[in-house]
C-alpha cells in the first residue's frame, strides 16, 4: 500500500532517515519501533510531507507523495495523528469532530457521528466541553477520532500511548485493534514495543535512520538480538 | 466639566470607539490566524475610504452601495498584499520581525499609490457627499445621521463576524488555523484558501471602517496611518486574541482620547495636545502591567476567543 524507496529525510539540513526502503501492506497493522532518534517520527512526517525530503520516494498505491502539499496527502485518505498538539484544544470536542469530518457529505456525517459514539462513547458525553480540558486518555481518543472521522484508508499514529496510564494505553490499543478490523491500514510508531507487538501484524525496527529488522510481530518478539539491543525490553 | 461637553464627548467616544473596534477586530483576526501584527491594516482602511469617496463623487448617495464598494476595495487590497508580499515571505520562513517590517513597507506602498491617485485626480481632503443631519436632540444630547450609521453598522458587523466565526464551517476552519495550523494542514483543511478568506474579511472590515470614518471627516491618504496606533492600542488591550476584549479595548481607547482628556483638561489644565500620547500610554501600560489585556482579566486565555 505504502512503499518507501531510498528515502533520505530529516529537518532543515539534518538527515535522519538514510536511504530507507520498506513497504507497508494494505489492511495491515504495522508497528514502527526503535530507540529514540532512530527516525520513527521522521518517517511518519516524511509520508505526510511535513519535513525535509533530501531524496527517494514515497508511493501510495503507485502514486508519488513526495512534493505534494500535506493537505493534498490528507485528501488521498491518509490520516495522521501527531504525538503532540494533535487536537484543537481551544475548540470544543464537537467542533474538533466536525473538523475531522469536514470532507464527508452531510448524510455520511450523520452515520459517522453515530458510529463514533459507539466507538468513543466518552466523546459524546464531552461534546460541549473545551477539548483542552480533556484528560490524557480522552485527549488521545479525540485525536484518533478526528483522524478516523475523515474515513481514511491509512492511519499513521505517532506514539498514541505516550504519557498515558497503562490501563488507558490498553484502551487506546483496543480502539486501534478495532480500527484495524474495520479494514483500515495502521502504521503506529511506539516506544512500548512489547505492548504494541501484542496487537500488530508487522513490525519494522529502525536504527539510526535505517531498517534494522522487518518481520511479523511474532518474529520480532522471537528475535532476541532485536529485542535486547534495539527495543530495550527484556 | 460642562454637561454639554461631557455628553458630546461621550457620543464621540461611542462613535469613534465603534470605528476603532471594526479596525481592531481585523488586526486581532490577522494576528490570531496569520500570526502577523499587520501595520498595513491602516492603509486597507484608507483604500476603503477612498473607494467610498470615489463612489460618492460619482453620484451614488446610497450608504449601502458606498460601504459595499469600500468593503470590496479593502478586501482586494488586503488579499493582494498577502499574495504579493506576505505569502512569498512566509514560504521563505522569514522571522516575525521581517514580516512586521514588510507590513510597514506594504502600508507605505499602498499609501503612496493613494497619494499619487489623489494628486492626479485632486482628491485631497474631500468629504463624502452625505449631508450631516441632526436626527435626535434632547437637552445636551445630539445624535446625527452619521452616529446612526456608524454605531448600528458596527454592531451588525460584529454580530455577523461572531456568527461567521462560530456558526459556519469557514469560521471553524479559521479558528482551527488560529489554534493549531500544523494540525489544520494534517487533517486536510485547505489552509491557503482559509487564509485568503481571512485576508478578504479583515481587509473588507477595514474598508467599511474607512467608509464610515469618511462620513465624519475629510478623506486623505494619511487618515488610516493617523488612527493605527489607537487601533493597535485597542487590539493590545484585547490581548490580540479576544474579540470581546478587543471591542472593550476600542471603546476604552476612544473614551480616553475623547472624554478622559477633556476631563483632565478641565480639572487639571492638561493640554489637549497630549491626546495623541494616550494610545502610546495605554500600549506601554498594558504591556508592562497586564500583557494579556482584557483576555487575562476575563480569564479566558487562549488563541481566538469570542
Amino acid at each position: 500500500m505504502i512503499t518507501v524507496h531510498n528515502l533520505t529525510a530529516g529537518y532543515g539540513k539534518l538527515e535522519i532517515l538514510q536511504d530507507l526502503s520498506l513497504s507497508f501492506g494494505a489492511e495491515q497493522f504495522s508497528a514502527v519501533l526503535g530507540p529514540n532518534g532512530s527516525g520513527k517520527s521522521t518517517l511518519m512526517k516524511a509520508i505526510m510531507g511535513i519535513n525535509t525530503i533530501f531524496g527517494g520516494s514515497v508511493q501510495l498505491a503507485g502514486r508519488e507523495l513526495i512534493g505534494m502539499p500535506t493537505e493534498a496527502i490528507a485528501g488521498l485518505g491518509i490520516a495522521y495523528v501527531p504525538q503532540r498538539e494533535n487536537i484543537f484544544d481551544e475548540l470544543t470536542v464537537l467542533e474538533n469532530l466536525q473538523l475531522g469530518m469536514r470532507s464527508l457529505s452531510p448524510e455520511r456525517r450523520v452515520a459517522a457521528l453515530k458510529e463514533l459514539l459507539e466507538l468513543f462513547p466518552i466523546l459524546g458525553r464531552r461534546r460541549g466541553q473545551r477539548a483542552g480540558l480533556l484528560s490524557g486518555g480522552e485527549h488521545q481518543m479525540l485525536a484518533i477520532a478526528i483522524a478516523w472521522l475523515s474515513r481514511p484508508q491509512l492511519m499513521l499514529l505517532d506514539e498514541p500511548s505516550a504519557g498515558l496510564a497503562p490501563a488507558v494505553a490498553l484502551e487506546v490499543f483496543g480502539v486501534l485493534q478495532e480500527l484495524g478490523q474495520q479494514g483500515i491500514t495502521l502504521i503506529v510508531v511506539e516506544q512500548n514495543a512489547r505492548r504494541i507487538l501484542q496487537y500488530c501484524d508487522q513490525a519494522f525496527v529502525l536504527r539510526e535512520g535505517q531498517l534494522a529488522f522487518q518481520g511479523t510481530a511474532a518474529e520480532c518478539l522471537g528475535d532476541e538480538e532485536t529485542i535486547k539491543w534495539y527495543l530495550g525490553v527484556h | 466639566m460642562p454637561p454639554a461637553l461631557l455628553t458630546t464627548s461621550l457620543v464621540n467616544s461611542i462613535q469613534i470607539g465603534s470605528l476603532y473596534a471594526l479596525m481592531a477586530l481585523g488586526i486581532t483576526l490577522t494576528f490570531s490566524v496569520m500570526k502577523l501584527p499587520n501595520f498595513a491594516h491602516a492603509d486597507y482602511f484608507t483604500a476603503g475610504a477612498y473607494a467610498a469617496l470615489i463612489v460618492s463623487l460619482s453620484g451614488a448617495q446610497n450608504p449601502i452601495a458606498i460601504m459595499s464598494a469600500a468593503f470590496l476595495v479593502g478586501a482586494l487590497t488586503a488579499l493582494l498584499s498577502h499574495l504579493a508580499v506576505f505569502k512569498p515571505l512566509e514560504s521563505r520562513e522569514v522571522s516575525l520581525y521581517t514580516l512586521i517590517l514588510a507590513s510597514f513597507a506594504v502600508g507605505l506602498i499602498i499609501r503612496y499609490i493613494l497619494f499619487t491617485m489623489a494628486d492626479y485626480f485632486n482628491l485631497f481632503d474631500l468629504r463624502i457627499g452625505i449631508p450631516l443631519q441632526v436626527l435626535y436632540r434632547e437637552g445636551f444630547l445630539i445624535l446625527s445621521n452619521i452616529f446612526a450609521w456608524v454605531v448600528p453598522t458596527t454592531i451588525a458587523l460584529v454580530i455577523l463576524l461572531t456568527l461567521l466565526l462560530n456558526a459556519t464551517p469557514l469560521g471553524r476552519e479559521m479558528r482551527a488555523l488560529a489554534n493549531n495550523i500544523n494540525l489544520a494542514r494534517v487533517i486536510g483543511i485547505p489552509v491557503e484558501r482559509v487564509k485568503n478568506s481571512t485576508w478578504l474579511l479583515v481587509g473588507g472590515l477595514a474598508g467599511v471602517a474607512g467608509a464610515l470614518w469618511s462620513l465624519q471627516t475629510a478623506v486623505n491618504p494619511l487618515m488610516g496611518w493617523a488612527a493605527i496606533i489607537s487601533v493597535f492600542a485597542a487590539a493590545i488591550l484585547g490581548g490580540l486574541s479576544s474579540f470581546s476584549g478587543t471591542i472593550i479595548g476600542a471603546y476604552v481607547v476612544a473614551f480616553s482620547e475623547n472624554t478622559v482628556i477633556l476631563f483632565l483638561n478641565y480639572s487639571f489644565g492638561l493640554d489637549l495636545a497630549y491626546k495623541p500620547a494616550i494610545p502610546f500610554i495605554i500600549i506601554i501600560a498594558v504591556l508592562l502591567i497586564r500583557p494579556g489585556g482584557f483576555t487575562q482579566l476575563l480569564k479566558r486565555g487562549g488563541k481566538l476567543q469570542r
